[in-house]
């Protein structure tokens, strides 16, 4: 009778077993979370993901130091003669394909792109008011990360409708020069018509900034009468050199005030209000570049310690006349500050090559202010991107180049040189080239633009230390991405 | 009459018949413990005839012949014979047996015996467990289990130790799978009361297929004890008391040396000296001294078990207070245990039972691991600065990094608290003869809090730690899971010799976890005290939350068939089929069959046993076992990755949203397929126990987190991470060897000696996708130190090779250019081999340094048992592992180990420690110059006890009374110049790195056993 019982309750508990535990039960979906499958369904869904692609603008701070470590504007400085090798290589031009910092130009751009591919391969998944501009911002991104790449690695892989797919990196090969600036061209092209004058909010794209960065692609390519068209409607946009109207000095140009500006042609935003740490540079919502260039040790007024990397050379503060307001404005001489403030400092890397100065990059170290912890990796100051000075320069000089008209271009550098402070000039043809190279220097110091402008116009070679033509035109392509490609990517040309 | 004759013979036969039997009582006890035995058999031989013996350990036996021998048998207890010989009266004591081939061995869904197990097992019982007494029950596997290789994750208080059987095969998750009482066990093995532990036992080979899908690694069954039926409750106290020191100092540079070597580093650089006025050097600060202290370790034990007929029952209880050998006012780590274990046969066909676990910790940390930890800016720090100066301004500067540790120990807040609940609950029924049902619900529900305050502070310009304001930081998780097991089991004999037995069964098993994480700023008084969510004032951005949810599921069918014939040849078969969640809909099932069989030679009439050979087994096992331990949905794309940016003219933080972790909608399972070949000997009376196994296993399509792929996938974009993905093939193969010697000299003298050792040959086979995988880190900024290549070890040291010293420019001129090192090399430099012979020296010269696998394990133990005296001593051995020196800081002014006093200064002076220089040199380059012989002998135990005399503490009501003295971590022979040669993440890539390991404690202990 017992056994009965028990055996019905045995057959029972295996009868549930074999019906509770059929393989639904491990049929489960991520709980709360959205997946590829369901995203891009609403409006929403667009206008978050293109946070995502804007964010990737804030790790492109490694492009800027990078290239002014590169440049002759700068020392890598640091602790030491070896802090930061890979940026230690770059000062002296004898990086390799082994290189964690140029790899991370090449990762944290690319990724830029994948972000931006992901929008662009669903952009057709549904429909609404305001799509356009949105897909527009994306193309501009997307070109702007493309056109970072192209400036430093050359010929990249390209995949202009959507993201690049696992195994892709060895079947796509790198596209050839000509093919990846059309589709810079062909992204910004797009963008242009559907970005509106006005951006939506302070620190998204205008048409402004897509035609700005359009006009750049084709100046890189020396297409000056493309590139001027571009950059006369910029000039008409209704921008102004900031320090040109009377509540503005342009000693403040790079001070907080200063930001988003009428001057503010396309500007990466940056805030302190969250923290971050080493183990992820480019998570951080601060310009991790401003506390790598602060003064080490450094206490004192208006300024917060960093760690003493990008430090303007002698040669470089030498090359402002005296007259010139952008001396003060871009460089600090640490040695006269402490004098007059009684601020301290400390001294890191003394090698002769890549060591100490006496200088810092004023433009862009920190100002003391309320950021979170780690305060060296979060300090708020935007980069400017692209701003009117540079605009107005970009312009003249594909005037002058393009031989356009003379009289316009040198209108544009008397404007850039009177808010400096300096009188007008009057010169024309190659002096007035030369004129204007040596104010993209004097103006753009410490912003990321000389190492790729002595580039395009071949003047590398003579002002680089250590630069030699016919390979460091362009950085080598990480190693480790010549070994994932598995023979598909050709390394650059003698490295 | 010869009727009469035969009647009147027969009954005088009969009379003298009767006369040699005779009634004979007595009684049995454990030798050990003196406690009466209860239930024991009495049976005289080759009869039928027996008895048990009652609540006293009584027995009555009628009518005995005076020449019949009586056995005395009891489970767990060396079998026992007297010869009546006329005698009426035995008191009879009865040895624990502790290695009996037919002790019980867990298997997994049942249990076998020592003589008819077929699969490699390593078992660790609660003796060795009670000899070693050891903090983390993991421990006790140091150097008693062949092929298990243990090593703490640091000597901090409450630090888990990782496990890892016969060799490391996977970058994944490589520690083993942990069954407690049958169930799945999710916690670390320092939140199990190692008193509460009867045996631990490690299935290393094919055997573990029962565990198809999780058994990969290895799997470590522990048992807990239970009451034994039939005795009254015995209660136990056990308590020590430890104190605690550190096993080392580091030889670093005093003051004097220190401005010696400083200035000497400038004046290399040709820079100005940066200490002029020598008289001006006030302190001379020994910062290890203020950092190691000598804290106690207070631990006490109660545990009362016993049973009636029907039912047996455990109760106990323990706590344990340990202080860290750094801080200990801020390391410390608390842990309460309390647990329930009963059993009861409800019917003679149903047996119910149930295990409850409870455990809480406590701890407090100081930053303990790698750069910026307390340890690491004590042997960084200058000497030259004073104890007191908590803001280092004004020194010499030491970088971002460096700060005073006292400092930091200062301004070091948190609390870690964690409440756990595991147990089972099983009923097994024999619903007909011989067929069992067994139903076994197990659980783990864990709820961890932990809260941390950062306080407002300035450590001096520009240091990492620095704090404009305070912040509190609470989080609080909730794990549960739960183990459903439904299984069959049927044992029929067939034709008289052949037994066969069937296991068919399925389980269940799901994991659920949730997180809230939130942090404040502005705490009142900028004190701990007030270190709350609520009671914190700050307001804006700085105010974060967030949270996760967890979810994984696995479902399993398993059968296993046994066949033993003639008790000689063994043969089972296991075949399991898992499906998992963590992978996609066409790749969530797989199947794991496995084969054993084994030969029992000394059962077969032309071997035999004789005086010399016991026992004889052949054995050997084949199968494949899977692992499915990865981030649960990796193969689903989910949009959790990080995207926030900066909109509006008020500058505010967006939030969007962006991809996660790259999906691999092709993930697999990773499989191993095992092989074993084993030999079991006993000779001399089985006092000689010799075991000996060949195993090679072979891991394919590793489950490789976060593999590096190409950026253009977008894997480098904040909260994306790499793809998991089937990544290659990693082969583990040696041989274990373990000897036991075990002999009973006399009554009051018997030792026993234990030696075990196993080789281990690591090759990785294949890489899928990539030539080699990197990892670790070695210095700041530099290349990743460790590597997975095909043709050579996992997580090889990966590095420039040295070739002594430049002695002269002209040595200089003549070698190949150091240049793209990122200096230009000078006399006293390292000279660097030109290995891929380009003729120029670049870091395409990196080659193989080393690496972290020891080619052999060893350990051993020893007991002697004297009297009432007994001494044990445990020690194990790695020989042939490379550890990496990584905790010296490459910054110019920090403090340096002395053995930097030998540098080179000019030719001839020194042919292996380069100059010192404040310039750019390429001597702090990853080069086997930081790679050191991490072989090492450690005497991990050596225990020294003495048991007070049974008859005096019966008189005061006492069962037996034993004190001892005990040395943990006594003496460790090696060459490294680190605080201890086992340090290491455990990081199957980028293990082996010594970023300031917290060193184990050698911790003197008293202690006291108590049994009423």
């Amino acid at each position: 009778m017992m056994n009965t019982f028990y055996n019905k309750c045995a057959l029972i508990l295996i009868a549930f077993a074999l019906v509770s535990c059929s393989d639904d039960f491990v049929d489960v979906d991520p709980p709360f979370q959205l997946t590829s499958e369901t995203f891009f369904e609403t409006e929403d869904d667009f206008r978050n993901a293109l946070v995502g692609a804007y964010d990737l603008l804030q790790a492109t701070y490694i492009n800027v130091i990078l290239a002014e470590i590169a440049s002759d504007n700068a020392n890598a400085g640091g602790e030491s003669a070896t802090d930061v090798v890979g940026w230690q290589q770059v000062d002296r031009m004898i990086h390799t394909p082994v290189n964690d910092d140029i790899d991370n130009v090449w990762d944290f751009n690319f990724a830029g792109v994948y972000r931006a591919s992901y929008i662009i391969e669903n952009k057709d998944k549904i429909d609404f008011d305001g799509k356009e501009q949105i897909i527009a911002e994306v193309r501009f991104l997307r070109a702007y990360f493309n056109f970072e790449l192209v400036k430093w690695f050359g010929p990249i892989p390209i995949k202009p409708e959507g993201r690049f797919e696992l195994g892709e990196e060895t079947s796509i090969p790198r596209a050839s020069l000509e093919d990846v600036y059309a589709y810079i061209e062909n992204d910004l092209s797009l963008a242009i018509p559907n970005l509106s004058p006005q951006p939506p909010q302070v620190g998204r794209a205008s048409k402004a900034s897509a035609q700005a960065l359009l006009g750049k692609v084709h100046l890189f390519q020396e297409e000056f009468g493309l590139a001027a068209a571009q950059f006369n409607d910029v000039v008409n946009s209704g921008f102004r050199l900031y320090g040109t109207v009377p509540e503005e000095d342009v000693l403040n140009l790079f001070e907080f005030e200063a930001e988003n500006s009428a001057e503010a042609v396309f500007e990466i935003q940056y805030t302190g209000a969250e923290g971050a740490g080493f183990d992820c540079l480019q998570c951080s919502e601060g310009n991790v570049m401003v506390g790598f260039s602060g003064v080490r040790g450094y206490n004192g007024p208006l300024y917060e310690p960093g760690f003493g990397f990008n430090l303007p050379t002698q040669e470089m503060f030498d090359a402002f006349e005296t007259n010139d307001l952008r001396r003060e404005l871009s460089i600090l001489d640490i040695e006269a500050w402490a004098a007059n403030t009684e601020a301290v400092f400390t001294i890191g890397n003394q090698d002769p090559q890549t060591g100490h100065t006496g200088y810092y990059n004023r433009k862009y170290i920190p100002r003391q202010n309320e950021n979170l912890g780690d305060a060296n990796l979060t300090q708020p100051n935007n980069y400017r991107a692209i701003r009117f000075a540079d605009v107005l320069l970009m312009a003249a000089e594909s005037l002058n180049r393009g031989n356009i008209n003379d009289v316009l271009a040198l209108d544009y550098v008397n404007q850039v040189r009177s808010r400096a402070g300096l009188p007008d000039i009057n010169v024309s043809g190659s002096q007035l080239t030369d004129e204007i190279y040596r104010q993209r220097r004097l103006e753009l110091v410490g912003e990321g633009h000389r190492f790729f402008d002595l580039v395009r116009t071949g003047r590398a070679v003579q002002q680089i230390q250590g630069f030699t033509a016919g390979k460091n035109e362009v950085f080598p392509i990480p190693l480790e991405e010549i070994q994932f490609s598995q023979g598909n990517w050709e390394q650059n040309p003698n490295y | 009459m010869i009727k009469n004759f035969l009647l009147t013979t027969f009954c005088f036969f009969s009379l003298c018949l009767f006369s040699q039997e005779r009634d004979i009582k007595g009684s049995v006890a454990d030798k050990e413990s003196g406690m009466p035995l209860l239930g024991v058999n009495v049976i005289i031989e080759g009869t039928t005839q027996g008895t048990t013996t009652d609540f006293d350990g009584n027995f009555m036996l009628a009518s005995v012949q005076k020449d019949a021998t009586l056995v005395f048998s009891y489970l767990g207890f060396k079998t026992l014979k007297i010869k009546v010989a006329g005698q009426t009266q035995f008191d009879v004591q009865l040895e624990s047996d502790t290695e009996s081939l037919d002790d019980v061995v867990v298997i997994g869904y049942g249990s076998s015996s020592k003589r008819k197990i077929t699969g490699s097992v390593s078992t660790v019982n609660s003796e060795s467990i009670q000899d070693l007494e050891p903090i983390n029950a993991a421990t006790a596997l140091q150097g008693t289990s062949a092929g298990v290789s243990v090593t703490p994750q640091s000597g901090a208080p409450g630090a888990e130790s990782n496990i890892r059987i016969r060799g490391v095969s996977t970058n994944g998750n490589s520690s083993p799978l942990i069954i407690l009482n049958g169930a799945q066990y999710d916690g670390g093995l320092n939140s199990i009361n190692p008193q509460d532990i009867e045996s631990i036992t490690v299935l290393k080979d094919a055997q573990a297929a029962i565990y198809g899908s999780i058994g990969a690694n290895g799997v470590v069954l522990i048992e807990t004890k239970r009451g034994e039926r039939n005795q009254s409750a015995v209660v136990s106290y056990n308590t020590y008391v430890g104190l605690q020191e550190t096993t080392r100092k580091l030889p670093l540079l005093n003051a004097n040396e220190y401005v010696l070597l400083t200035n000497e580093k400038y004046a290399n650089a040709g820079l100005d000296l940066p200490f002029t006025n020598l008289s001006q050097i006030n302190n001379n600060t020994d910062w290890q001294d203020q950092v190691f202290e000598t804290p106690t370790v207070i631990s006490n034990n109660v545990s009362i078990r016993g049973g009636s007929e029907n039912t047996d029952y455990s109760f106990s209880a323990s706590h344990l207070d340990q202080g860290g050998i750094v801080a200990p006012d801020k390391s410390n780590f608390k842990r309460s245990t309390a647990s329930i274990s009963l059993n009861t046969d409800v019917r003679d066909f149903l047996n119910v039972s149930a295990n409850v676990f409870f455990t809480n910790n406590r701890s407090q940390g100081i930053n303990s691991f790698g750069l910026g930890s307390v340890l690491f800016n004590a042997i960084n720090i200058a000497p030259v600065i004073n104890r007191s100066q908590n803001n280092l301004d004004g020194t010499i500067d030491l970088g971002a990094e460096v700060v005073n540790p006292l400092t930091q120990i200062n301004n070091t807040f948190n609390d870690f608290e964690s409440n756990r609940l595991s147990g089972s609950f099983k009923a097994e029924l024999e619903y007909i003869k011989d067929f069992k049902l067994t139903a076994r619900y197990g659980f783990n529900s864990s709820k961890l809090n932990n809260r941390e305050f950062f306080p407002e502070f300035n450590f001096g310009t520009g240091k990492v730690f620095n704090r404009p304001f305070n912040q509190v930081n609470l989080n609080q998780q909730d794990f549960y899971d739960y183990t459903f097991d439904l299984f069959n089991t049927i044992e029929k004999t067939f034709f008289d010799d052949l037994d066969v037995n069937l296991t068919l069964g399925t389980t269940a098993f799901r994991a659920h976890g949730e997180g809230l994480f939130a942090s404040r700023t502005g705490v009142p008084r900028n004190s701990f005290q007030f270190a709350d969510l609520d009671s914190a004032t700050g307001l804006g951005d700085n105010q974060t939350n967030g949270s996760f949810v967890n979810e994984f599921r696995r479902l399993s069918y398993f059968s296993r068939v046994e066949f033993s014939y003639l008790d000689r040849y063994l043969l089972s078969g296991i075949i399991r089929r898992d499906t998992s969640s963590n992978f996609g809909p066409n790749n969530a099932s797989a199947w794991f069959p496995s084969l054993t069989a084994g030969w029992i030679m000394t059962e077969e009439d032309f071997i035999g046993t004789n005086d010399f050979i016991n026992f004889a087994k052949l054995r050997g096992s084949y199968g494949q076992l899977g692992n499915d331990q990865i981030e649960n949905f990796l193969y689903l794309s989910v949009l959790n990755g990080e995207a926030t940016y900066v909109f509006g003219e008020d500058q505010s933080l967006t939030e969007g949203q962006a991809l996660g972790p790259l999906a691999n909608p092709n993930i697999k399972w990773e499989i191993s397929t095992k092989l074993d070949l084993g030999l079991d000997l006993e000779f001399l009376n089985r006092d000689l126990r010799v075991t000996f196994d060949y195993y090679r296993n072979e891991r394919e399509d590793l489950l490789i987190p976060s593999i590096p792929t190409s950026g253009i996938f977008g894997t480098s974009a904040p909260g994306s991470l790499a793809p998991t993905i089937n990544a290659g093939t990693v082969v583990n193969k040696g041989i274990e060897l373990s000897i036991n010697y075990s002999k009973e000299v006399n009554d009051d003298f018997s030792f026993s000696i234990n030696y075990n050792m196993s080789t281990l040959d690591n090759e990785v086979t294949q890489i899928n996708g990539a030539p080699f995988l990197e990892g670790g880190q070695f210095s700041v900024g530099q290349l990743p130190p460790s590597r997975m290549e095909v043709g050579l070890p996992i997580g090889y040291f990966y590095g420039l090779k040295t070739d002594g010293i430049f002695q002269s420019q002209a040595e200089v001129d003549s070698h190949p250019s150091q240049a793209l090192l990122g200096a230009t090399a000078r006399p006293g430099d390292i000279r660097f081999v030109d290995v891929n012979g380009d003729g120029t020296i670049s870091q395409d010269d990196r080659t193989y340094i080393g690496d972290p696998i020891p080619d052999v394990t060893m350990g051993f133990n020893l007991s002697f048992n004297y009297k009432n005296f007994d001494f044990s001593a445990y020690s194990f051995a790695n020989l042939g592992s490379e550890i990496v020196r990584n905790f010296e800081r490459d910054q110019v002014n920090v403090n340096m180990l002395s053995h930097r006093l030998d540098r080179w200064t000019g030719p001839g002076t020194s042919s292996t420690e380069p100059r010192v220089s404040a310039g750019a040199t390429a001597n702090k380059l990853f080069s086997d110059y930081f790679v050191e012989d991490g072989s090492f002998l450690r005497i991990q135990t050596i225990s020294f006890g003495y048991s007070l005399p049974t008859e005096a503490l019966k008189t005061v009501g006492l069962t037996s009374v034993k004190i001892y003295a005990k040395v943990d971590n006594a003496f460790t022979f090696t060459e490294y110049s680190g605080y201890d040669p086992t340090a290491s993440t455990g990081a199957p890539i980028g293990g082996g790195i010594d970023l300031g390991f917290y060193p184990l404690p050698r911790t003197y202990t008293l202690g006291l056993n108590v049994k009423l």
